[in-house]
C-alpha cells in the first residue's frame, strides 16, 4: 500500500466517524460511535503497518511533541478561563455548572495523562512501544471505568419513575427537558 | 567550545551522486520533506539520521556537516 492510498483511506475513515457520530447524537444512539471508533482504530493501525513508505520520521515526532504541548497549554488556559466565567455566572443558567465541571475535569485528566506519558518517556526505554501501548490502554480503561461507574451508579441523578422525573441524591444539573417515559 | 553555525553539504553531494531527494529520503528512511529541511539548514538531525544520510551519500558525518565556531 502506498502512503497516498493510506492517507485517502484515513480521510474516508475520519469522514465516516464524523457522520456516524453526528447521526448518533441525532438518533440518541451512543453505542454506535464507540463501536465505529473501536473498529476503525485497529483497522487503521493494520493499514499503517502495510505502508512501505515512511509515514512519519523523527522531525514529525519532534514537531508533533511541540504541537501537542502547545495545544495542551492553550486548551488548559482557555478551559480554566471559561470554567471560572461559567461558575461565576451559574445563577443565570443552571446548566453552566455541569459544563464548567466537565471542563475542569477534562483539563485535569489531560494534565494527568500528559504527566504520566511524559514520565514514561523520561524514565523508561523509549523503544519499548509494547509496554507503552499496554500502559496507555490501562490508563484509558481506568478513566473510562471511573466515568462509567460514576455515570451508571445512579447517584446524584434524575430518575424516571411513573412518568415523572424524581430527584435522587443531589444532581448538579436541572431536571431533564426530555419527556420521562 | 560553543558551536555558532552549522552548514552541510547534502545538496552538493547528492547532486554529485545524481540522486533525487526522494531516493535519499528512501535510503535514510525519512520523508522527502525532511531532506528538504536538512538541505536548507532548517533542521538539525539526530545523530542517527546524520549517520544514515552520511552513509547514503557515501561520506562521513564530519565531512557532511561542518561546524563553525
Amino acid at each position: 500500500m502506498t502512503l497516498k492510498q493510506f492517507k485517502t483511506i484515513k480521510l474516508i475513515f475520519v469522514v465516516l466517524i464524523a457522520v456516524v457520530t453526528s447521526q448518533s447524537i441525532v438518533l440518541e444512539n451512543y453505542v454506535l460511535p464507540i463501536i465505529v471508533l473501536a473498529v476503525s482504530f485497529p483497522v487503521l493501525l493494520y493499514l499503517r503497518k502495510r505502508v512501505k513508505e515512511v509515514v512519519a520520521d523523527e522531525r514529525d515526532y519532534i514537531t508533533g511533541g511541540r504541537s501537542a504541548m502547545f495545544a495542551i497549554q492553550v486548551y488548559s488556559c482557555l478551559a480554566v478561563i471559561i470554567m471560572i466565567v461559567l461558575y461565576a455566572k451559574k445563577d443565570l443558567n443552571p446548566s453552566y455548572e455541569p459544563i464548567a465541571a466537565t471542563l475542569a475535569y477534562s483539563t485535569c485528566v489531560l494534565m494527568l495523562l500528559y504527566s504520566l506519558i511524559f514520565h514514561y518517556y523520561d524514565k523508561f526505554k523509549m523503544a519499548n512501544k509494547k509496554v507503552f501501548y499496554i500502559v496507555f490502554i490501562v490508563i484509558i480503561v481506568i478513566i473510562i471505568s471511573i466515568f462509567s461507574l460514576r455515570l451508571l451508579s445512579g447517584e446524584d441523578d434524575w430518575l424516571c419513575k411513573n412518568g415523572e422525573w424524581v430527584k435522587h441524591g443531589n444532581p448538579s444539573f436541572p431536571v431533564p427537558a426530555i419527556e420521562c417515559k | 567550545m560553543q558551536i555558532n553555525y552549522m552548514v552541510n553539504k547534502i545538496k552538493e553531494l547528492r547532486t554529485k551522486l545524481n540522486i533525487t531527494q526522494e531516493e535519499l529520503a528512501g535510503k535514510a528512511k525519512v520523508r522527502r520533506e525532511t531532506i528538504v529541511f536538512l538541505e536548507q539548514g532548517k533542521y538539525n538531525p539526530s545523530l542517527k539520521l546524520a549517520h544514515d544520510v552520511a552513509r547514503a551519500l557515501r561520506t562521513t558525518i564530519d565531512k557532511l556537516f561542518i561546524f563553525e565556531d
